[in-house]
């Protein structure tokens, strides 16, 4: 055996061992739960209502978050923005603080006495105990994957091409629906499937806003805490199949979404 | 008529320097330099996507130095064609009459036209992705010319195409600049330059250092470096001695030449065409031609037929066509003399 293969073994062994440390709780979760359990906690309303919400509000706060986040992507993307690194170190930090400081940071933002909170109140909302409360904190803690992603893809553009729109008579909006916009869909999407998921799976941030109405998170949390092991396995189960299945569906739709695109530009042409 | 006056813009250790340029209505102007002399960076001064930090761009009497890009009626093709990938052939070309909102119906017309002229008419439906090089740049020709521009600005067009496609688009560009077509066309392909060009400008180091018909700039290069673009490759570094209409120059391994005219400064640099240089086995009886004896170094192909270097001393290069040395039965190691007339010497500063 040459050293080569040594190395290309040691290699081998040691990633399996990584994916293994993914695969084996997740596969013990699986079979340690009953189907009858299983079934049980399907039929749950509650498990139903909290993984719903988890669903829509991760989505809603993304899709929200996204009109704002993507503009914000492309400007750093492009323009010569003073203290970039400084902005740059601004976006990354909701990724390393403590996610149930970010929960405490933002709930005195949006609680009746914070800025936001005031502001909403006025409006007659509460955002503490409310979906529109754990949509911010899902997107205060899950927002740097969108901008980053879609930061990535408009770097990745050649700017050529936008001058060569820019010149041909396009205004500086045109140019960013017609050309960045579609050429940097890829990251963009994949940075939309990575903040929806990252917001659904919050917990921290989003218990300190919101213990009730119960996210998916949260609800695996109680059961854990008040039940034990057993009663949260078939919801923590239930609530990976679901997250999973709208992950692949969104990835799919994605895809689909960009061949479409070119099929009906060549149709209209 | 585009002039430029005064341009300066610089870009981090590079600069643009006191650009001045005339191009007339229905010229053809070749802009010959070496990558990373400024001549990208010029065009997209000219094109407004880019802002000089002085001076101004004239462009039919209108001072367009800070107008919006999409209102100089200015087109840029880039040199790597920045064809929308995204879209078909078809997406392309129509994609500056959508942006100004034209109905359906005459962008379909202006595009089968404009795609006729540029024979791509056959490529509308296809993916830009699987198009040749030769046809990618014909979709950027149609797409910028479809929008009448006033001036088209050409950044190394013929640069990443082969020898037939290549002749192709000259004669394509060529056809263009016939129907009225105001053109500049960047370079560093002296050949490009002299088979297309009216006028010519060389820019070096971020500055025009010559400019005028081919034939002035080629004939009467201003400095060593347009001369290699013409391919001259006698220069001989002299110190000037006696009055005008008498001048001689001596390089320093003593070849002593006689010059026509005059020159301004004692350090000077005289520059010799190739093709000037006659090799011959006698001595030329003709007193006013410079002659020098010498032994025959190097015989190679050379773009103008073949190229012999001459040890005089001083190294003399000259160009003759393969019959030619055939007829003299020319090869390495043989005693010759080289000889020109005084008139064919240019003097340029030494500096």
């Amino acid at each position: 055996m040459n050293r080569k293969s040594i190395f290309s073994w040691l290699v081998m062994i040691l990633s399996s061992l990584v994916l293994l440390f993914i695969i084996a709780p997740l596969a013990g979760m699986f079979f340690h739960t009953g189907g009858t359990q299983f079934l049980e906690t399907v039929r749950d309303k509650e498990v139903q209502q909290s993984v719903w919400l988890t669903l829509w509000v991760s989505f809603a706060a993304t899709f929200i978050f996204s009109f704002g986040a993507i503009p914000f992507a492309w400007s750093l993307a492009r323009k010569k923005l003073p203290a970039k690194n400084l902005i740059q170190g601004i976006i990354d930090l909701p990724i390393v603080l403590p996610h149930t400081a970010a929960g405490i940071a933002l709930l005195g933002f949006i609680s009746r006495d914070g800025i936001l909170g005031k502001a909403a109140s006025l409006a007659g909302l509460n955002l503490v105990n409310h979906p529109a409360g754990i949509a911010l904190a899902m997107a205060f803690v899950s927002l740097p994957f969108l901008i980053n992603a879609a930061r990535d893809g408009f770097e990745a553009v050649p700017e050529r091409l936008e001058k060569a729109a820019l010149n041909l008579g396009a205004s500086h909006m045109k140019v960013f629906f017609t050309i960045s916009l579609p050429l940097a869909w890829r990251s963009i999407t994949t940075g939309f499937v990575m903040m929806f998921a990252r917001g659904m799976s919050e917990f921290g941030a989003v218990v300190i806003i919101a213990y009730h109405p119960m996210t998916a998170p949260v609800l695996i949390y109680e059961r854990f805490s008040s039940y034990g092991l057993n009663y949260a396995r078939p919801a923590s189960v239930f609530f990976i199949l679901i997250a999973l299945l709208f992950l692949i569906g969104l990835r799919l739709l994605s895809l689909k979404r960009k061949k479409k695109n070119i099929n009906i530009d060549a149709q209209t042409d | 008529m585009l002039r430029l006056i005064n341009i300066n813009r610089r870009l981090g250790d590079f600069a643009l320097t006191d650009i001045n340029l005339e191009v007339s209505d229905g010229q053809y102007y070749v802009l010959l330099g070496r990558s990373g002399s400024g001549k990208t960076q010029l065009l997209e001064l000219i094109a407004g996507l880019e802002h000089p930090d002085s001076g101004r761009i004239i462009l039919d009497n209108e001072d367009i130095t800070r107008q919006k890009i999409q209102n100089r009626k200015v087109g840029i093709v880039f040199q790597d064609y920045a064809v929308f990938p995204h879209m078909t052939v078809f997406g392309n070309i129509a994609y500056p009459l959508r942006v100004r909102n034209e109905t359906k119906k005459d962008i379909a017309e202006k595009v089968e036209n404009a795609a006729a002229a540029m024979n791509i008419d056959h490529l509308l439906e296809r993916s830009t992705e699987k198009l040749s090089g030769g046809e990618m740049q014909r979709v950027a020709l149609a797409r910028t010319l479809i929008t009448s521009p006033r001036l088209l600005l050409l950044d190394e067009p013929l640069s990443s195409l082969d020898t037939s496609l290549k002749d192709d688009l000259k004669r394509l560009l060529r056809k263009l600049n016939k129907a009225g077509q105001t053109i500049i066309h960047v370079t560093h392909d002296y050949g490009d330059a002299i088979s297309l060009a009216k006028r010519v400008g060389v820019i070096h180091n971020g500055k025009i250092i010559q400019e005028g018909s081919v034939n002035e700039v080629f004939n009467n290069p201003a400095n060593r470096f347009v001369a290699r673009y013409a391919g001259i490759r006698n220069f001989f570094r002299v110190d000037i001695a006696g009055e005008d209409g008498s001048l001689s120059g001596v390089t320093e391994h003593n070849t002593r030449f006689r010059i026509d005219g005059k020159a301004n400064v004692r350090d000077s640099l005289l520059l010799i065409r190739n093709d000037s240089i006659v090799i011959t086995y006698e001595k030329p009886t003709d007193v006013n031609l410079n002659s020098f004896r010498g032994k025959v170094t190097e015989i190679i192909p050379s773009e103008y037929g073949m190229e012999v270097t001459i040890d005089a001393g001083d190294f003399f290069y000259a160009d003759a066509p393969a019959s030619e040395i055939d007829k003299l039965s020319l090869t390495e190691g043989k005693e010759v003399w080289v000889s020109f007339p005084s008139k064919a010497i240019v003097v340029i500063s030494g500096n």
